[in-house]
């Protein structure tokens, strides 16, 4: 480990001097975007070779280190290791880096700002790792590449870990940086030693695909780019580094000749051929075939589009699970609605990225005698398409039950599906077709009837107060539909009507869920989506939790501090609902007194008022409790928005 | 624990058409029998304070996801009797020591007070 020289100065007279800002950062290339054909290989642009720290240094004049006063240059120092670190994350084209202040990354801080002059990344302020890092991770969903993190070393790991969490089993890419001091005898007494570990990354080790803590600062850049690459590769995931402070602050040591290795181009893994082949033969021959998807790569280039092309050849049944914006929600081949009824008659059921493929093909019973039955009849074959048995880990267990399917093939979802396409259309046969515009047909029917249905049961409690779940959503959708929208986070009811009854059909128009179900994710989520929405010009709009926004909200500041346009609506029982639900469940079972379930559950007496809230970290904020009003407040609210600005409006909604 | 009810959603979705339907094998009330006369202000107070409103909704309008309408129900009484005892689904019990048959009654008796649902055509936001 690099140790600190100030105390000795040995080996001061030999640091770098006069560093220059390195160029302007090069960007990511532009995201991929075939979907019709395979994904080429990923292509980043990224300078490489000899550090832009050290070509400067060798060729400008130490000016400001030869004017010091004797004795000053033990002192100061133009450069640190933690420009050098900076430069590395330039080069990677992260856009933003979101952090709550910690002095164990003090020297990265400050590189951030002044050698890399506060642009690309720009600096995001947070109150809270589990914001910064659940701001990443909601970022991460729309763009499909990392934003990076700073968090202080072991408190703010601490904090972040169920936002870390989240998005490993959300599997988004995310780069978290923390410091340690290795060396103990490099540590200041108290604080500092409070603060540094045996160990960092082992708290979150158990759900990050990577960790290193590098201990020089060739190591670091490599590793870096190591890392860039581990969390973007499908099964994406978070990664972190340690930068060990005494690494950070230490001046780049002459002698070191320092380079920052090119990000290679690489592909995500696709499935066995022979094995597309065959199930494609599967599904030009089965009867009554369904695809499932669910969380596949995020961003731009996840299973939407190859899914419509594939779905509209075969005629066949596609179920959104809804990990992911998966397949237009008025598309007549989807069958989302009708879940139960066309896995039952499925002869051939293929999932794509599936969380729990055995959840959702089982119906489960949560009884005091737990009980399930499987939906799929006996005889149906079942294929897997995923990449995430390929990176799998022991103590959290949220890979679910296992699922003995017939064929498991191991590759990412949108990278297989337009082999599985082609294969598909080379299978086909003119005979077929008529059969499958057939099946389409009735499909679509089905579909038809299954949005009517919704309408009728949204009709349900039109005018009730508190105001219902699905008027909340309906006048949200009135106000939204003509605009380029993005629905960043929302609670089940708003997921439930969303997809019922709004036309979504574009990969950001629905961002899924936090992964992992943490409570905390909505608002520091909203807002980094919202943050990557933001130069597309998209109208970001989230139905926030009233326990949700509780966990953290200090992000309705960071969206005022940087102007991050998004509407969030409140969709505000007053209650941690599932919560009392199990309580009452609880009270139930045991024959005791059912009027008890809100102890403990319920967010009132006092009531918060949100829109005060909102206008105290400085957003107008707006409070609805009569339906007949709701409509036009969104539009005001939605007008603010439009205009570049973070707004609330509080509604007092039903639990569901 | 923060999760863990998306799974019982879920069940409750998939079961909905079966939520209230009377079903063979019931251990009180086997026939069809006129519903007792109940009193329709009690019983709302009961369905709020006894958390039948967190899933069905305070009006009785169904929840998402969790449990359906029940407002103006055409169920007969027995129907819904035989439900709370015995719920078909991820639906807590309501045992007679904590919900007896009069209070069931009372809330069936407001459940009928309550008018029909609008039709979808008539509210312009869902006549798509």
């Amino acid at each position: 480990m690099s140790k600190r020289k100030d105390a000795t100065g040995v080996g001061r007279r030999g640091f770098l001097k006069g560093a220059a800002i390195a160029g302007a950062a090069t960007t990511l290339a532009s995201p991929l975007t075939a979907q019709a054909t395979p994904t080429p290989p990923k292509r980043v642009k990224v300078p490489q070779g000899v550090s832009e720290i050290q070509k400067a240094a060798e060729t400008t004049a130490p000016a400001s280190m030869s004017n010091l006063p004797k004795g000053a240059e033990n002192l100061v120092s133009p450069t640190s290791g933690s420009d050098f670190m900076v430069e590395g994350f330039k080069n990677l084209g992260f856009e933003y880096l979101a952090s709550m202040p910690g002095s164990s990354f003090r020297a990265l801080q400050e590189s951030f700002i002044n050698y890399g002059k506060n642009t690309a990344p720009q600096w995001i302020e947070c109150f809270h790792e589990e914001i910064s890092v659940a701001m990443s991770h909601g970022y991460a969903k729309v763009e499909g590449k990392p934003m990076l993190n700073l968090v202080h070393a072991t408190v703010g790991l601490q904090h972040a870990s169920m936002a870390i969490y989240n998005a490993y089993a959300d599997r988004v890419p995310i780069v978290v940086v923390t410091a340690n001091i290795a060396d103990a005898t490099e540590r200041r007494p108290g604080v500092e030693v409070d603060h540094t570990v045996q160990d960092g990354a082992v708290i979150v080790r158990d759900y990050t695909k990577w960790d290193d803590s590098p201990g020089g600062l060739q190591h670091f850049a490599e590793s870096t780019v190591r890392a860039y690459q581990i969390a973007t590769t499908p099964p994406m995931g978070p990664v972190l580094l340690v930068a060990d402070s005494s690494l950070q602050e230490n001046p780049i040591p002459e002698d070191e000749k320092l380079t920052h290795p090119k990000l290679p181009r690489f592909t995500d893994a696709q499935g066995d051929q022979n094995a597309v082949a065959e199930v494609a033969k599967m599904l030009v021959a089965a009867e009554n075939p369904v695809i499932l998807a669910d969380r596949g790569q995020p961003g731009p280039n996840g299973v939407l589009n190859p899914l419509v092309q594939l779905a509209e050849v075969l005629q066949c049944s596609i179920v959104d699970i809804g990990g992911r914006m998966n397949f237009p929600t008025q598309h007549g081949l989807n069958q989302s609605d009708r879940r139960g009824a066309v896995l039952a008659q499925a002869d051939l059921v293929v999932g794509l990225d599936m969380t729990d493929f055995w959840g959702v093909t089982h119906a489960y019973k949560d009884q005091l005698h737990r009980s399930s039955r499987p939906l799929l009849k006996p005889g149906t074959k079942t294929v897997s398409v995923t990449s995430a048995n390929q990176f799998i880990r022991s103590n959290f267990q949220n890979f679910q039950r296992f699922t003995d399917v017939d064929l498991e093939i191991s590759g990412d979802g949108a990278q297989t599906l337009p082999y599985l396409l082609e294969a598909v259309k080379k299978a086909m046969s003119d005979d077929k077709k008529n059969a499958f515009e057939a099946r389409g047909k009735k499909l679509a029917d089905a579909r038809k009837a299954s949005f009517k249905a919704a309408e009728t049961e949204a009709a349900s409690g039109w005018d009730a107060t508190p105001i219902s779940t699905a008027r909340l959503c309906m006048e949200l959708w009135n106000v939204i539909k003509d605009e380029d929208y993005s629905l960043v986070a929302a609670t089940q009811p708003g997921g439930y009507w969303s997809h019922k009854l709004w036309k979504m059909d574009k990969s950001y128009h629905y961002l899924g869920d936090s992964g992992a179900y943490g409570v905390g994710y909505g608002a520091g989520g909203a807002i980094g989506s919202a943050l990557g929405n933001k130069k597309h010009g998209r109208f970001s709009v989230s139905i926030m939790g009233d326990g949700e926004l509780m966990v953290g909200p200090g992000a309705l500041w960071t969206a005022a501090k940087y102007q991050i346009p998004i509407l969030t609506v409140m969709h505000n029982n007053r209650f941690y609902f599932q919560e009392v639900m199990h309580l009452q469940a609880m009270a139930n079972r045991h024959m005791r007194d059912p009027h008890t379930a809100k102890i403990g559950t319920e967010i009132a007496d006092p009531n918060i008022d949100f829109a005060k809230m909102a206008e105290s970290f400085g957003m107008k904020g707006f409070t609805v409790t009569d339906p007949a009003k709701l409509g036009d407040t969104l539009k005001t609210a939605a007008a603010i928005v439009k205009k570049g600005e973070p707004v609330l409006v509080d509604v007092v909604s039903q639990g569901r | 624990m923060r999760v863990g009810f998306v799974a019982a959603a879920a069940a409750v979705v998939i079961c909905a058409s079966a939520v209230l339907a009377p079903h063979a094998g019931a251990q009180q009330s086997t026939g069809q029998q006129a519903a007792p006369q109940g009193d329709a202000k009690a019983g709302q107070q009961v369905f709020q304070a006894d958390g039948c409103w967190e899933c069905h909704g305070t009006v009785a309008q169904g929840g998402a996801i969790t449990g359906p309408r029940l407002a103006a129900t055409a169920l007969p009484f027995d129907a819904v009797l035989q439900q709370l005892r015995t719920p078909q689904n991820a639906m807590p019990p309501y045992e007679a020591a904590i919900l007896s048959d009069g209070d069931a009654a009372n809330i069936y008796a407001w459940l009928k007070t309550l008018p029909a649902a609008p039709a979808a055509s008539s509210i312009p936001l869902l006549s798509n």
